[in-house]
Parts: C-alpha cells; structure tokens; sequence
C-alpha cells in the first residue's frame, strides 16, 4: 500500500520559488490500476518521480508498503525501489548494448540471488511479455512495442509491488499500444499495483481509478470519462 | 558483482573506444615519461650492494705533503686513494674481515694462438680474491682465485662472461690461456652477469660504466710492474726516486682505492684502531706528517662525496611527474566527458536499485581498466624510451637503463591508483545525476 501525507514539492532558484505539486494526501491501495491524466507540464511526471523515489518531496511524508521514506537514506532507497518498484518509462530505457536477457536482468543484478534465480526469474517475465525467444537478441533488433515489451518485463522481473509507468504508449503506434495496455492490465489482474500517466484518454479506460494533476494540484476523479465529456 | 562490472566495463570501453583509447594513450604516455626517467635516477642512485651497503668502507688516510692540504681545501679530508705501500701493509696486517684494493692497467689482450695483429687493447682490474666475495660477484664458471694467488702475485685471472663469449663462445674456458702484453694467465673463474650500479669501488666519474672484463691480483699487478700512466689516474705530493715501475710502488705516489670490509660497529672501531696506531707507527718513520685524519666511508657517503649523481636526473624526474599529473588532468577530462554520455544508464541503474556504491564499484572498475591498459602500454612504451637511451648514451652501462620487475610492477600499479584517483571526480560527477531528468536520455 501507498500513503502519501501532506506531500508538496517545490523548486526554487535564487529568486524564484516554483511549486510543482501543493500539498495533498493519497492513498493507493494494493491491486488498484491507477492512471494520472493532466496537461503537460501539470506535474504527473514529478507526482511520478516521487512515487518511485527518483526525486524527493520538499515536505509531507510518504509511506511506501509501511515504511516512511522521506528519511531514508541512498541505500535504502535503492534498496526500496529495487525490491518494492518497477519503472516503465515512455522511450523503454533499454541499454542498446546488453541484449534482452540482461536488459531484464539489470534489477535482479542488485539483489543478492544465484545466477540460476536470476535465469528462472528473467525466463518468467520474458514468457510473460510474450519474447521468451528473444533473449538474446539486441534491442536494435526489436520493433518499438517489443522493445516495450521487454522494459515491461524488466519491471517485472523484480517481483515489485507497484509498477509506475509514464506514458508507456507513449512512443508507439495505436495497434502496439493496444498490445501494451493489454499486457499491463493483465499484469495488474494478477495483483500488482499499476500507476500509469498518461495523456490518451483512450487508455484510461484500463484504468480502475483516475487520478488528475492539474496546476499542481492532485485530484480524484471519480467519473472521467463523464467530465471530460 | 566483480565479473558483471567487469562485463560491462569492457562493453562501455567498446562502446567509447576512441575516448577510451585517447585516455589510456594519454596515460600511457605521462607513464611512460615518468617511469623511463625514475627507471635512470632510480638506478643511479640507489644502493648497489644493500646487503653489504653497512660493512663495506673506503678506507682514506692522510698521507699527504706536510705543506698544504690535500685537494686544497678549506676543511681538510683524507685523500680518496692511498699509496702501494700503505694498500700492501694494510693487506698484511690483515686486520678486517676482507680487504679489498682497486688498482688496474691496461694491455694488449689476445689468445696465445692468436697473432699480435689481433690483440686487442683492454682494461684490467687488479684486486684481491676478497673482491669477488665482498662485492657479490657470481661466478658462471669456476671461482676466485686462491689465496695464495694473492699471496704470491700468481699470473692468474677471472674474466667476464662477455669476454668469455668472445674468446671462447661461452664455453667453460676453466684452465685456458691467454696473454697480457707479454705474460701469459690462466683462466681460473668466469664471472656470470653482474650488475653493480652505481660501481661505487673506483673512480665515481666511471660509476655508471660497466666493470672491466678482466681481473688479476693485485700482487701481480706489483710484481709485472703492470703501470699505465694514462689510464689510471693518480697524485705525487714527493717525487719517486726515480722513473722506473718498482720506484713508483714504493713512493708516495697515491691510486689506489682501499676497501674494507667489517661487519659490525665492533670491528669498524677495532680497525679505526688499528688505523689509528698505524699511522702512528708510519709517522715514528717519519711518513703521514699531516694531522691524523683517519676515515672509513661507506658507499653512499663516498659517492655522495665525489657527487657522482647529477642533480640533473632528480630534476627531469619532478618535470616528468609534474608531465605525467599533466596527462592525468587530461585523462581526468576525457574520462569526464565518456561518463557524461552515461547519464542515461546511470539514472536507469539508480531507478532499478543501484545504490551510489554500486555505480562506483562499477565505474571505478572501468577507470580501473582504462588505467590497466595505459599501464600496460606505458610499460611497453617505457621499454622502447629504455631501449633508445641505451642506443643514444652507449657511454653509459645499459643496466642504467634497463627496469627491474618490481619497477614494472610499480609501473602497472602507479597507473591504476593514479587513474582511479583522478577517475573518481569524473565518477561521481556521474552519479550525482538526477534520474528523474535523465531519464529520457538513455
């Protein structure tokens, strides 16, 4: 479970004070495939970011599976992310010279398991994206929602209880995505947490919750699809 | 987590090669710079003989014209040499554990079958068997000569193995013939490779030359009558009685070198003793008429004393470490820039788990390598820098020139610390990234 209390971020400069997110409270509960709508430059992606560790929030607290973050150290927090989250970002991520298997691979490497835990482990999210047969290949070599496809399965390789993805569908053409929305709403059937921004409306009907971002300011919205009409 | 840092170093080093490769030949190069002139100034001035650097003495006595002070000094010093008679009595008083006379000539060397066309003209050490054992000189074939060679003045003689290359093809020439001028010795040993930098014995202007290829007795030397004016440099407060061989041997003409050996601070003060009342004992007979001024100087003083080593080495040895930070900052920057290209990853790394640990566990193993291979190649190109002084300087004895296995390994190891200390800036101004920005730069 995610608890997030009072959390703001701001940025400031020598003159200037911005303020990327006011203050708000949100819980997302285990199982729940949250989407985060807004405008550019709202400020999902910094909401995002804190939700994964990948920035700090300038003051609230945030409770991440029990454990209260804002004071943990670097260590920990990598250890968190690497045990408890698993990223999905729109332009995949993938480092061009390691092929598939050790893209996947990568999260597993910073964890304390036998190379045979590793292999089962990488074998099992690569079957369940579909490109099992595919480990050895290079990224070069795969189409753009393969290549999501695998930066899926490195998020899964993990085990993680929360999957963030921004705009996963981002960078792919209406039929891969389609592929893509698929596959992570069936990874969120069988139980992992999914926080999604997204700018197409058309995904959020994957969503079972919708969460808006607007000026900073952090909304539930209960009936989406009616407000937008 | 070794080997799969490794895996990827290699792979960043591939994917960066010709970054990469600028920064190892820069470092390479600063190595190489570095270490070709430490290997010289290391070689020059280091000890060269440290397990005998405590017992061996230069002996000086004072045996000078009672007008004026030898070398025209301000402060009085014993003259670094002193003459036949003094060396032979001190020789049969026998009072230290070796005693050790570098005197020497020059003639004509050829094979008895040979005809004199083919003599040739060749440098002779005179000593005693002492010299071979104090000195550590190994034998290929043979040994020393016995001491009663040294006793009688035996027309014997020990050769180097390069000599013995020449004249016989290396073979064991044990009990062969050859001739000076017009004496014919017995080969009783074959000396085996023997480096002594700097050749502390005998005049420091020769320190950095190779030692001569052949030695007799130095009693032998007396009794020939062998005397080379011109080669072998000495000072005459008196004039001999007259010019012949034996009135030089028994004036106060001074050349040659004494050295002592005496193993402990005991006996070093039993033997300034013994100087002591034989010098007493010489100026009852009217000889030694300067103050008493006694010395026992070890290597390092003696050739400190006659500044056999130049400042000039030390010096080039500042300019090149000050070249080789030089070349570092350079690498440094290099270096900088291929990680800047990895903010990418490195905010990827970060967002999947990777402590700042991780990141520069595996950063400095890259750097690592990158420093391992400028080593490597600043070895090979400090060999070739090695190999073009030894051609250019052939004055010089090309054990100056050449690095000892510990100099190599300190070489590959000078390399690695230092491009791990100046990788680490680069490192981690790479990791302080903010993954959150770099993430959509991979």
């Amino acid at each position: 479970m995610l608890r997030m209390s009072k959390l703001a971020k701001t940025y400031r400069t020598d003159e200037i004070k911005t303020s990327a997110l006011c203050p708000f409270d949100l819980e997302v509960k285990q199982g729940e495939f949250v989407a985060v709508v807004g405008p550019s430059g709202s400020g999902k992606t910094t909401f995002l970011n804190i939700t994964g560790l990948l920035e700090q929030a300038s003051e609230g607290q945030y409770w991440l599976d029990g454990v209260e973050v804002s004071t943990l150290g670097d260590k920990d927090k990598s250890r968190l992310r690497n045990e408890k989250i698993g990223f999905v970002f729109q332009s995949f991520n993938l480092i061009p010279e390691l092929n598939i298997y050790d893209n996947v691979e990568m999260p597993l490497r910073y964890r304390k398991l036998s190379a045979a835990q590793r292999k089962e482990r990488v074998e099992q999210a690569l079957e369940q994206v579909g490109l099992a047969k595919r480990q050895s290949h290079f990224p070069s070599q795969l189409s753009g929602g393969q290549q999501q496809r695998v930066a899926i399965a490195r998020a899964l390789a993990g085990s993680p209880s929360f999957l963030l993805a921004d705009e996963p569908t981002g960078n792919l053409d209406s039929k891969m995505a389609s592929g893509v929305m698929s596959l992570l709403k069936e990874i969120n059937q069988k139980g992992t947490t999914i926080i999604m921004v997204t700018h197409d409306l058309s995904q959020v009907a994957f969503a079972s919750r919708v969460i808006e971002v607007k000026d900073g300011v952090i909304n539930d919205v209960e009936n989406y699809a009616q407000e937008i009409a | 987590m070794g080997i799969y840092y490794t895996k990827l170093a290699f792979l960043s080093l591939w994917k960066t090669r010709y970054m990469s490769l600028l920064a190892i030949i820069v470092i390479a190069v600063g190595i190489a710079a570095t270490m070709t002139t430490y290997t010289i100034n290391y070689m020059m001035t280091k000890d060269p003989l440290p397990s005998k650097s405590d017992s061996l003495h230069l002996v000086r006595l004072n045996n000078w014209s009672p007008e004026v002070i030898y070398g025209n000094r301000d402060e009085e010093h014993a003259p670094i040499y002193m003459s036949v008679q003094d060396a032979v009595n001190l020789i049969r008083h026998d009072k230290a554990q070796a005693h050790i006379p570098i005197a020497g000539f020059k003639d004509m060397l050829k094979l008895p079958s040979q005809d004199a066309i083919d003599a040739k003209m060749t440098f002779v050490r005179a000593s005693t068997r002492d010299f071979f054992s104090s000195f550590e000189v190994p034998f290929l074939y043979g040994s020393s000569w016995p001491k009663g060679s040294d006793q009688s003045g035996e027309q014997v003689v020990v050769i180097s193995k390069k000599l013995n290359e020449q004249l016989f093809e290396g073979k064991d020439s044990i009990g062969q013939l050859i001739e000076l001028g017009e004496h014919q010795f017995t080969i009783v040993g074959v000396i085996d490779d023997w480096f002594v930098l700097p050749r502390f014995y005998g005049e420091s202007t020769r320190a950095f030359k190779s030692p001569r290829d052949i030695f007799v007795p130095f009693q032998t030397q007396l009794n020939l009558e062998f005397w080379s004016p011109n080669v072998q440099a000495f000072e005459c407060w008196k004039d001999a009685e007259n010019a012949s061989v034996a009135a030089f041997w028994a004036s106060e003409c001074i050349w040659v070198y004494f050295w002592v050996q005496l193993n402990n601070e005991l006996e070093k003060d039993a033997y300034m003793d013994f100087l002591d009342s034989y010098v007493e004992q010489q100026k009852s007979l009217g000889r030694f008429q300067r103050p008493t001024l006694n010395e026992l100087q070890s290597p390092a003083e003696y050739l400190k004393e006659r500044e056999a080593y130049s400042s000039d080495s030390e010096i080039a040895v500042w300019l090149a470490i000050c070249f080789f930070a030089l070349c570092l900052l350079n690498a440094m920057s290099i270096i900088m820039t291929k990680f800047q290209s990895k903010a990418g990853e490195v905010a990827l790394r970060r967002a999947v788990g990777a402590s700042s640990v991780d990141l520069i566990q595996q950063y400095m193993i890259e750097t690592g390598i990158i420093g391992l291979i400028g080593g490597l190649l600043g070895l090979l190109l400090s060999q070739i820098c090695l190999f073009l002084s030894s051609q250019l300087y052939t004055h010089l004895s090309k054990d100056i020139m050449a690095m000892s296995v510990q100099l190599m390994i300190v070489t590959v190891l000078l390399s690695v610390v230092s491009s791990l200390i100046f990788g680490l800036f680069p490192i981690v101004k790479a990791i302080r990234v903010q993954p959150a920005t770099q993430l959509k730069s991979l």
